[in-house]
């Protein structure tokens, strides 16, 4: 089954959080008839951690591996040849991604979309698109991946919210144009991918409930009607949807409602299930007879018994099955990997586009050269070890076979982070279980076992030697939460340290570094994210108890003017002098760089010609940019504006060491600088080489460095959050004083349309969103639900100069932390007098 | 006090006579040279009247030379024996704290000089500590101290406060013999073993800077409680660090006040973790040559490069005498330090230097594949020479950076493992080197390079840029004069 390409599909479910995705997911995994029907819904399958169930909130993304064969009748929609094998086969193998929605977790999502080539879009229809549901799907768009929509939780809108028909449809409408919206504005119509937008009369949105286990798309309904009409179904699934009406009466079709006219998709579609909903929720017993009559429902045993509420899922999971519908929406609209690989191969492949290895990943040749890219590692039961989860792009991987490893950090040619190990053992990841399984084709997602201890996170595995790696993902959300852990007992280091490999292998998005101060540090993207990551590392991963500190957050270091006065250091021998001084980036641009718009490995006349037209830059100061730091790749520029300065490429090198240093530990308390510029007036020189070696000059520039910081009017830079609040009217105004008394403003505050919700959108300072969620729960009475992320950085109000700043406060606590001097640099330690 | 009691002059008049040296150099620290003529002229007039005294017994009448010592290559605290063999002396008297480390060729008698000590405070204090603790107490001190301890162990005695056993550690000999065999038993200087505790053959015994205690079979470290009495310096810090796990409070002796806040010392142990982390992902290691009188230190830095060349990385020793920050940045293609020194000034703080400065035995958790850290600490040679070498556990998974937070694969054990000849092993370097340079010629990526060659190919200077094109010469150009802190035409300019 695996070797047919053609018929298999690689999707995702995403959606924003308590969209209902892993309900959904159920009803699939129940046609596969891995869990039993009647469970589906309740059961979250995919859902398998303890902690996943207690909560109901998915914490990591689930794989689930899936057979399902399409009617003859519904092979014929599938039009193009690489999306069904030739022999007109008509089992497909779907591999399907259940991902969580909380935006603490989207690294996950991230994960799950590059290995899959489609996207099951799950919107609420009652909550509408959200924020969570917006960035997914630019994510998804940007890995180049199709979209199907789904409408879920009609049952709610049908029940609880008691909408008629026409709202019903308008809420539709709107839903469809807010997510057409996000993918116009992220795809590009002419792209490879082609005209990705969903359509409900091309069949690629579905409606239903997850809960309830009953979907349908216009295809089924156009099924239906098209014996009665005489019209071909996907003619009529044209008229179901948008500005048609029908006439009953005169049992005529118009474009424009009129007397006697109604909504096709009202009349057709709509009323039915209103009908099947009023009979069985206000217990008409014989008009529920009578419709089950109708649409042919014959009930079973028990079943006839229930009411109300069950008796509508009986009849309604019978009438129109969720994995049917969902199945066949599946399999016609999203891509086979031989169709998605196509256009995603440039995306995909770091390396030239004709080489062996592009070309295999291209037409997704299962006898080309391995490729395989590993997004995620999942826990096995057997503890402290991985199963390495991607999938495969070109080739075949089987057990025993000989392969490279090659982590994130591999360059092409070089020895660094590149193993050749055997793979152990190929298996599929079905939800709780795994199958092992001799080989794997190219198209397919699976695990592996025994490459786990070469990589981190991610990585590329392939069979050839001259493979460059596949792109690295790029997360949607930064680690800006830190805590402290240490062990309780000092003595057990060890088992602490081999509990944090394995948490940093566990998750795609949590970082653990160790400080300068020796302190271990978890970072993590928001607060939720950090309490299930420690909790892993206290009981999974190090199964010792760890003291945790406070979160901390970092901070960045920043100037907002130019330097007062040039700066002046001389070198410890006194013979050599730099003259320097500090100036802020223009606005933007650190951004610009952040996002590799602008880099130290551009060309640079470019790069100059962008500095001048964009931001005023002097024309030839912006050819003459010596480095980017820290990493030479930071956020901080160091430019050369001196003229005619003799020996002055001699100690290039260790000047730009010096910058490294200083922008990685600036002074104020040894934070990354952000956004700084610093130019270079003048340098006086001894002579002798010898008296102006690195020994010189390096600690020199530092000083220089640290002065000029020190004299342009030093900020602290703090991360901010971008916060969503949805909530109901009456709870605004506690959102708005907590907001208030945490320093953070509201700028967006608008009503979800035709619901009493609100959606408030916030910005938040990192550091004081400690507990933010639990204080908004408690003054909104548990009305108000945020969703942070982390958005930009921004100036903290106050000179961490002044002594009764909360900044300096703040300079104070960061210093004592990392073990420095407990006093603030004074400038006569960087500054020298002439 | 006076001269002749704080600096001994009997008794070091006796050892000069008694092994009859003829030229004797007097190493003093930097704040005790004020003293140095007082001491010799006092020390001339001593041996001049011992002289007189033994004169009728043998006959020799020759004069000792005496030569005085200072500004030391290395630490105070060390012996410095070249310095003494350029004065072709043939024993040398230290004075000053003292690390105790031994020498590898000549005598030495040690001067610790006696600090004043508020007796029956300390006393009080150590009494009224072991009221309050639960555990026996073990007395350590700073050897400016240990004139005065049998007074405390007196007073403790009689005010008897505690039945809790208080172990005092005793002071090893004064007199260092640069003898091959340091594990042999240390000669008690006479007089100091008071408390005759060391009389039991199967006790473990400890020494470290110069004390030497041991405790009874079944009792570690951590059983006791440890009552320094001294003031806060590098002993007391080396201390800190070796028993990391004991609770130790200190007496100041100038302030007479109990300190048992150490929290700045306990962020010390990781601050040298988090160094131990950076080290590992070093590629060039310089091994700087701190010591050269330390016995052992020559074995210490074959150890080292073994230990480096095993672990599949480039080692180059330097010797420059103290290390500072301008000193060693001058090699900015290190990656990381070794500092081979003796115990008491191996602790170098890093924060000012380019690359972190750790001790061999940091090097050897760092190197040792396989080796975790535990939390023991180790600064003296002699226990780490004693000490196996780790069993390098054959690990096939690779190795975990926590400073990049991620996977490094030492490269070149695989390296190691392909023998190439000499030549082929060049050419491919300089290829790959040539090969990063033109790639990004723009950036100098730090901490790449694997050896010192390929760190400069990597380098956007290279030398002498020699212009065949421009070969008319340059005219002469009158330099700068004056002083490098204020060329001339620069104090003009200062005074407008």
């Amino acid at each position: 089954m695996m070797n047919k390409k053609r018929n298999i599909r690689n999707m995702s479910v995403i959606a924003h959080v308590d969209h209902g995705k892993s309900t959904l997911t159920d009803s699939l995994v129940s046609k596969a008839g891995i869990i039993a029907a009647g469970k589906a819904g309740d059961m979250r399958f995919t859902d398998t951690r303890k902690d996943e169930q207690e909560r109901c909130i998915t914490i990591k993304s689930t794989a689930i591996s899936m057979y399902f064969e399409l009617s003859k009748k519904d092979m014929t929609f599938i039009k193009s040849d690489d999306q069904k094998e030739a022999d007109g086969h008509n089992g497909f193998l779907i591999n399907l991604i259940d991902s969580p929605g909380h935006v603490d977790f989207s690294s996950e999502v991230t994960a799950a979309l590059r290995v899959t080539d489609g996207a099951l879009v799950v919107v609420d229809c009652v909550s509408g698109v959200c924020v969570q549901t917006e960035t997914v799907l630019r994510q998804a768009i940007a890995e180049r991946i199709k979209p199907v929509l789904f409408m879920n939780k009609m049952d709610l809108a049908l029940i609880t919210l008691q909408c008629d028909q026409e709202d019903l449809y308008q809420k539709f409408v709107r839903i469809l144009e807010n997510v057409n919206v996000i993918i116009a504005t992220y795809a590009d119509d002419s792209g490879p991918m082609g005209d990705i937008k969903v359509d409900p009369s091309k069949g690629s949105v579905g409606f239903g409930s997850g809960l309830h286990s009953w979907a349908f798309t216009l295809k089924q309904f156009a099924e239906i009607y098209a014996d009665k009409f005489k019209i071909d179904p996907e003619k009529l699934m044209n008229r179901l949807w948008g500005e048609n009406f029908y006439n009953p009466a005169t049992k005529k079709w118009a474009k424009k409602s009129g007397d006697g006219y109604n909504r096709a998709f009202c009349m057709f579609v709509l009323d039915p299930i209103f009908k099947v909903f009023d009979a069985i929720m206000n217990f008409k017993k014989e008009d529920t007879t009578k419709l089950l009559a109708k649409l042919d429902i014959v009930l079973k045993g028990d079943d006839k018994e229930k009411e109300g509420k069950d008796l509508l899922k009986i009849v309604m999971r019978t009438w129109l099955p969720a994995g049917e519908a969902l199945l066949q929406m599946i399999a016609i609209h999203l891509p086979s990997p031989v169709t998605a690989q196509r256009y995603r191969m440039e995306m995909l492949y770091e390396g030239p586009q004709d080489d062996e290895a592009a070309v295999a990943v291209k037409n997704c040749d299962p006898n080309g050269h391995l490729m395989m890219y590993v997004s995620k590692m999942v826990p096995t039961s057997d503890k402290g070890r991985f199963y390495a989860f991607g999938r495969v792009f070109s080739g075949t991987v089987a057990c025993g076979q000989k392969v490279r490893i090659m982590g994130p950090n591999y360059v092409h040619g070089k020895k660094e982070d590149l193993v050749e190990k055997a793979i152990q053992r190929t298996v599929l990841m079905m939800g709780r279980y795994v199958e092992p399984i001799e080989d794997v084709p190219s198209g397919n997602i699976c695990g592996l076992v025994g490459v786990d201890q070469f990589l981190v996170k991610t990585g590329t595995i392939t069979t050839f030697k001259d493979a460059h790696n596949m792109k690295v993902m790029k997360f949607s959300v930064s680690p800006v939460v830190r805590v402290a852990v240490e062990a309780k007992n000092p003595a057990e280091l060890p088992k602490l340290v081999e509990g944090l490999k394995r948490l940093a292998k566990s998750d795609p998005m949590v970082q653990i570094i160790i400080e300068e101060s020796g302190e271990h540090i978890v970072a993590g993207a928001g607060e939720l994210h950090l309490e299930i990551c420690l909790k892993d590392l206290e009981e999974d991963h190090a199964q010792i108890p760890i003291k945790t500190s406070d979160p901390v957050v970092s901070y960045r270091e920043t100037v907002t003017e130019k330097s007062k006065i040039m700066c002046l250091s001389k070198s410890p021998n006194k013979h050599n002098r730099l003259f320097m001084m500090a100036e802020p980036l223009p606005d933007g641009l650190p951004e610009e760089i952040d996002d590799g718009k602008v880099g130290p490995k551009d060309d640079f006349k470019s790069r100059a010609r962008l500095l001048v037209e964009k931001y005023d830059w002097d024309a030839t100061e912006a050819r003459k940019i010596w480095a980017f730091g820290p990493e030479t790749t930071g956020p901080n520029l160091l430019v050369d504006a001196s003229k005619g300065v003799q020996y002055l490429n001699e100690i290039k090198d260790s000047v730009v060491a010096g910058f490294q240093w200083a922008t990685k530990e600036s002074v104020l308390c040894s934070e990354n600088m952000r956004g700084v510029r610093i130019n270079i007036y003048d340098v006086t020189l001894h002579a002798d080489a010898i008296h102006r070696g690195g020994g010189q000059i390096i600690p020199t520039a530092r000083r220089c460095f640290y002065a000029s910081v020190l004299t342009a009017e030093p900020r602290l830079l703090e991360p901010v959050y971008l916060v969503e609040i949805q909530c109901p009217e009456p709870a605004i105004g506690g959102i708005y004083s907590v907001l208030n008394k945490r320093r953070g403003h509201v700028f967006e505050e608008n009503q979800v349309p035709s619901t009493p919700m609100f959606i408030v959108k916030a910005y938040l300072p990192v550091n004081e969103s400690f507990g933010f969620t639990a204080d908004l729960r408690c003054s909104t009475s548990g009305q108000a639900f945020p969703q942070c992320v982390f958005d930009h950085w921004q100036i903290f109000p106050g000179d961490p100069m002044d002594g009764k700043s909360k900044p300096w406060q703040i300079v104070m606590d960061t210093r004592k932390r990392k073990g420095l001097k407990d006093c603030l640099p004074e400038l006569d330690q960087y500054f020298d007098k002439l | 006090m006076d001269l002749e009691s704080i600096y001994e002059i009997d008794r070091v008049a006796e050892f000069i006579c008694a092994r009859a040296f003829r030229r004797v150099a007097l190493q003093f620290p930097d704040e005790l040279l004020k003293d140095s003529t007082r001491i010799v002229a006092a020390l001339h007039e001593k041996l001049r009247s011992f002289n007189q005294l033994h004169t009728g017994s043998n006959g020799d009448a020759k004069d000792v030379r005496l030569y005085v010592m200072a500004d030391t290559m290395y630490g105070n605290c060390c012996v410095d024996e070249v310095g003494a063999s350029h004065a072709n002396a043939d024993c040398v008297i230290h004075y000053g704290h003292s690390c105790f480390s031994p020498t590898s060729t000549l005598p030495a008698f040690l001067v610790l000089g006696k600090a004043s000590l508020n007796v029956p405070v300390c006393a009080k204090k150590l009494c009224d500590y072991t009221v309050k603790a639960g555990k026996p107490i073990l007395v350590l001190y700073g050897l400016e101290y240990a004139h005065a301890i049998t007074e405390i162990k007196a007073s403790v005695g009689t005010q008897s406060c505690s039945r809790l056993e208080v172990r005092y550690a005793d002071i090893m000999s004064l007199v260092i013999t640069p003898s091959e065999t340091f594990n042999g038993k240390p000669q008690l200087s006479d007089g100091q073993c008071a408390n005759g505790c060391s009389t039991e053959e199967n006790n473990a015994s400890y020494r470290i800077g110069g004390l030497m205690w041991s405790l009874p079979m079944g009792h570690r470290m951590e059983d006791y409680l440890l009552f320094y009495v001294g003031s806060d310096n590098s002993a007391f810090a080396n201390m800190l660090m070796t028993y990391n796990t004991c609770e130790i409070v200190r007496y100041d002796a100038t302030e007479d006040l109990l300190v048992n806040d150490f929290s700045q010392q306990k962020r010390i142990l990781k601050r040298r973790y988090f160094l131990i982390e950076k080290a590992k992902d070093a590629s060039i290691i310089g091994i700087l040559v701190g010591t050269l009188g330390v016995a052992g230190y020559l074995h210490m830095i074959h150890q080292m490069k073994d230990l480096i060349t095993r672990a599949g990385k480039k080692a180059y020793t330097f010797v420059m005498g103290r290390p500072n920050p301008a000193k060693l940045a001058n090699f900015p293609e290190c990656d990381v330090f070794i500092y081979v020194s003796c115990a008491q000034t191996a602790l170098l703080d890093s924060k000012e230097f380019l690359a972190p400065v750790i001790t061999p035995f940091e090097a050897m958790i760092a190197f040792g594949r396989g080796s975790e850290w535990t939390g023991a600490y180790v600064t003296e040679f002699r226990d780490l020479i004693t000490s196996s070498p780790m069993e390098a556990k054959d690990q096939s998974e690779a190795r975990f950076s926590f400073i990049k937070g991620g996977y490094v694969e030492d490269l070149e054990q695989q390296d190691v493992e392909d023998v190439e000849d000499g030549v082929s092993a060049l050419v491919n370097i300089t290829a790959k080197a040539l090969l990063v340079r033109d790639k990004d010629s723009q950036t100098v990526k730090m901490g790449t390079a694997k050896s010192g060659a390929e760190y400069f190919a990597t380098r956007s200077y290279h030398g002498l840029d020699i212009h065949p094109e421009n070969d008319f010469s340059e005219p002469f150009l009158i330099g700068k004069s004056g002083r490098a802190s204020g060329y001339k035409n620069e104090t003009t300019q200062q005074s407008l």
